[in-house]
């Protein structure tokens, strides 16, 4: 297992040397692809030495200097959080988020501040104030968004692990784009204190990383009940030992389902890879069921009502009085929106308009209300399938990476990428995406769903996908 | 009862009031920062949490500030509801809300009655930072100091049972313990309308004083606007504390629309049973009740029991003292002199030494006859100063009154010995002439001669001599 070896590699080898490596390639190769938007250079080889000394006196945290990346929606203290947005050019974060915390304490080198669409709003990491993200695997093509410097640090070398956020997609898109592992965990396991706000509700941070061992062991290290969020609740930080304690023999217990729905509209050459690694779970003894999910079809509708509405709301104390530029004007209304204009891109301009207009009291009954009833329905009928099976598994994206500034301009064909991606924010349920082939070199991902905190029962399935992937 | 009810029936006054008063805490109500706003120099008294950095998210609502607002609403004979409640966005864009939205929870508790006046709902939320307009500065120390709102059916009819109502309530919630007793601690949006006229709005007066005032104008005002054949429209105005007046801050047609959301940052808050169970078997007993109680139990008058309410501690000195003594005698005391004493020292029963068995000690004296009631006053002073023990204090005075009539004789046998003409004048039928004796023998005792004997063996000693 390729994360398993590299640490094993750090402990007898050099910390320092492992960062410079990683500082080379970010210099020669991210003019171009641009993951960063703020590097952290010297402390990184600061906290090189201090965890090379704890190496050598064997005392290391879990991460044990592995480079890590961090989205630019999460605090870290003393550096730029930028989220992407002019808004927040010059705005230093004055503390750690939650994650940022726990990886500091386990010894995780920090390297810097990851690209991302503008307050996360996108689908394929075009939309950031500090210019697109490229596809490390083919540089004309988007990496999928909206943690498009996560993936893209991690797939180009310049990090071994990476953080994003997921409100709809956001770890999953751009890890299958760039032909990485990444997991959205259930809603509450991982503390959301210190992600900016974009839809509360859906949305929390997770992890990218090469295979499942990577993921299993930064979800062990930010997993956890925070007094700081209280939507999180307690679990038990087994999911290395999970993966570690994998047996062939656990692909035979697995019942997985598939929904018909999951594959409509799918490009062709997706759909049979992904059924393809359907067929071989098979052959080796999982049990496979085909299964409808009949509201599933709402998903994106209710997904983006609740995403305008929570944003909306979050995006008010972007005033230009605390942060950022301030435009100026004759009153509050006036200096507000002056401030917005001038400092905010088209899609976050679109989504805080519509958010307004969908919460106010005269239209709230018609669209916003009835959206928090449809997703009910729409966690029902997950709920119903985890009671029968395991898994759900699918493709995580109906297309390949398209072109740079292919569908900037139509936000209804950017929307309407997430729709295998939304329904498990919608519900609060875990999923990932792994890379599971190739399409004339653009990577493929395969996405798998498990219950609310059925985290290693998903990464189960990871594991059993990826084995079956080996030697591809 | 309604105070000046009559004066107001033909306009048919109704008011209701949304109060707003801080929840006594050590921290805010969504971050561990200290709830002391005051004591600490601007932007001191903060974190990332209730500045609203991005990124940051709001703890649970601290417990002790759910608490105190369920002791208030059970104090005030509300239900609470059983469903669990969310905590609400209230957007609007003013420099003093870091968020631009303000997080205030649904009702928690309602339908109960105070003083007469319906409670319609209590609910819970933060307090705003501090906006500085002129100098265009914002402190955000208060930011996220928690608030209880109670909002109050329109039953009151008039502003002097307003300020009543007000005063009352806010000494129960201090007799609660559960609101801060800074200045700025009530703040009132107040609801009136006359007959004709429809609902106007003030909001945020400050104090108990500026709502009374603020009402008292607006009836003029309202009364004057109508009579001259104009109309009263909805609307919502702002009070001016410098001018006393109303002044119109918007009219009906631009009403602000909050754009209520669930915080989705909270989950919802649920109440259970044993939480209720266990803050309504602590709660204290209302001044309302106490007052009712005293003035059935000891027969004291309604000042007297007013006076001794007004303070939770020296009502229940009262009550211990009034176990081993008289009743009437103890109450008396505690209301006037005791009350006198404390307020000229600026000391309360708490801070100053005196105890119940003062007062008991004290009223036994006098009713004893040892005592007279001018020394007494003298005796509560030192007892509040020095916390002595009455005896003691008797003996160190010299203040035992004489009240065996064998002295008292000789004393006054020796005084008109002394005092022929005054004698003389009395038999002359002048009656100042007995004053003037009789405060002859109190100088002689240096004003320890029981009165009532030394006045009647007086009278048969000057009869017996003519």
């Amino acid at each position: 297992m390729f994360t398993r070896d590299l640490i094993e590699d750090l402990l007898s080898k050099s910390v320092e040397e492992h960062l410079n490596k990683k500082i080379e390639e970010i210099e020669k190769r991210d003019k171009e692809i641009n993951a960063f938007i703020t590097l952290n250079i010297e402390e990184a080889e600061k906290s090189s030495k201090e965890i090379q000394k704890k190496i050598n006196e064997g005392n290391q945290g879990k991460l044990s200097g592995l480079v890590i990346s961090i989205k630019d929606n999460l605090a870290v203290s003393n550096l730029r959080m930028t989220c992407g947005s002019k808004v927040l050019e010059n705005y230093i974060a004055p503390y750690d988020a939650t994650v940022t915390n726990l990886i500091k304490q386990e010894d995780g080198i920090i390297i810097g501040k990851c690209n991302m669409d503008e307050f996360a709003c996108g689908s394929d990491g075009t939309s950031s104030y500090f210019g697109p993200t490229k596809n490390p695997r083919n540089i004309d093509y988007v990496p999928g968004g909206s943690s498009s410097g996560s993936a893209a640090s991690v797939a180009a070398d310049f990090s071994d692990l990476s953080i994003g956020s997921d409100t709809g997609g956001s770890i999953r898109c751009p890890a299958s784009f760039c032909g990485v592992y990444g997991f959205k965990p259930s809603y509450g396991l991982v503390s959301r204190y210190g992600l900016s706000d974009m839809a509360m509700s859906l949305e929390g941070p997770g992890p990218f990383a090469k295979d499942t061992y990577g993921i299993a062991l930064l979800l062990d290290v930010i997993s956890g009940k925070d007094p700081r969020d209280t939507v999180t609740v307690e679990n038990n930080k087994s999911y290395l030992k999970t993966v570690e304690n994998f047996k062939d023999n656990d692909i035979k217990n697995m019942k997985i389902a598939y929904a018909k729905e999951f594959f409509e509209g799918v490009d062709e050459k997706i759909k049979n890879i992904v059924l393809d690694k359907i067929g071989m779970l098979e052959s080796q003894g999982a049990k496979i069921e085909e299964v409808s999910l009949p509201n599933i079809k709402y998903s994106i509708p209710i997904y983006y009502l609740v995403v305008f509405s929570e944003f909306s709301s979050a995006m008010s104390k972007f005033d230009g009085f605390k942060y950022g530029h301030y435009a100026g004007g004759q009153d509050i209304v006036e200096a507000v929106s002056n401030t917005r204009e001038t400092s905010m891109g088209t899609e976050v301009k679109r989504r805080v308009l519509l958010g307004t207009f969908i919460t106010m009291e005269e239209f709230k009954g018609r669209w916003y209300t009835k959206a928090l009833k449809a997703r009910n329905a729409i966690k029902e009928d997950f709920k119903r399938i985890f009671n029968s099976y395991d898994l759900l598994i699918g493709p995580t994206m109906p297309t390949l990476p398209w072109k740079i500034g292919e569908r900037i301009s139509d936000p209804l064909a950017m929307y309407s990428s997430d729709i295998l991606t939304v329904s498990a924010n919608l519900a609060g349920i875990c999923a990932s995406s792994q890379p599971v082939g190739e399409v004339k070199g653009l990577p493929v991902g395969l996405q798998l769903h498990a219950d609310s905190l059925s985290e290693s029962k998903l990464l189960k399935g990871m594991r059993a996908v990826e084995i079956a992937c080996e030697g591809m | 009862m309604q105070l000046h009810e009559d004066k107001y029936k033909d306009l048919n006054l109704k008011i209701g009031l949304e109060i707003h008063v801080q929840l006594k805490t050590d921290q805010k109500i969504f971050c561990e920062c200290s709830s002391d706003y005051i004591n600490s120099s601007p932007n001191n008294n903060i974190c990332p949490i209730c500045t609203s950095q991005p990124g940051s998210k709001p703890m649970g609502v601290n417990q002790k500030a759910l608490e105190n607002l369920l002791k208030i609403g059970l104090f005030l004979g509300c239900k609470a509801y059983e469903k669990p409640f969310y905590v609400q966005r209230k957007h609007y864009f003013y420099p003093d809300l870091p968020s631009n939205y303000q997080r205030t929870s649904q009702p928690i508790l309602g339908n109960g009655v105070f003083m007469g006046v319906g409670i319609w709902e209590i609910h819970i939320e933060e307090d705003p930072g501090r906006y500085e307009l002129r100098e265009g500065k914002v402190d955000f120390n208060r930011s996220g100091v928690p608030l209880a709102e109670i909002v109050t059916a329109p039953d009151i009819k008039s502003p002097e049972y307003a300020r009543e109502f007000l005063r009352d309530l806010l000494l129960s919630l201090e007799y609660l313990g559960v609101i801060r007793g800074e200045s700025g601690s009530i703040r009132a949006d107040v609801n009136i309308s006359i007959m004709g006229g429809n609902r106007i709005e003030i909001k945020n007066v400050n104090s108990v004083k500026g709502i009374y005032k603020a009402l008292k104008y607006e009836i003029v005002r309202q009364k004057a606007v109508l009579q001259r054949g104009g109309t009263i429209t909805m609307e919502t105005r702002h009070f001016d504390e410098a001018s006393m007046i109303t002044k119109t801050l918007r009219k009906k047609e631009t009403v602000a629309d909050y754009r209520y959301i669930p915080d989705p940052d909270l989950v919802p808050i649920y109440i259970s049973p044993e939480m209720l169970n266990e803050i309504e078997s602590v709660l204290p007993e209302s001044p309302h009740n106490k007052k009712k109680r005293f003035m059935e139990e000891y027969s004291l008058g309604e000042e007297i029991v007013d006076s001794l309410i007004s303070d939770l501690y020296l009502s229940d000195l009262f009550e211990e003292s009034a176990k081993n003594s008289n009743p009437l005698e103890a109450g008396k005391w505690c209301a006037t002199e005791l009350k006198r004493r404390l307020n000229e020292k600026n000391l309360s029963v708490s801070t100053s030494k005196i105890k119940p068995k003062h007062i008991s000690d004290m009223v036994g004296f006098i009713e004893r006859g040892e005592l007279s009631v001018k020394n007494a006053k003298w005796i509560i002073e030192d007892a509040v100063d020095t916390g002595e023990e009455i005896p003691v204090l008797m003996d160190k005075k010299n203040f035992y009154q004489i009240s065996s009539e064998d002295t008292l004789i000789k004393i006054i046998e020796k005084i008109i010995e002394d005092n022929p003409k005054a004698v003389l004048d009395f038999k002359s039928g002048n009656q100042n002439a007995l004053h003037f004796l009789f405060g002859k023998v109190v100088n002689e005792t240096e004003g320890r001669a029981e009165p009532s004997k030394t006045i009647k063996l007086l009278k048969d000693k000057l009869c017996a001599v003519a």
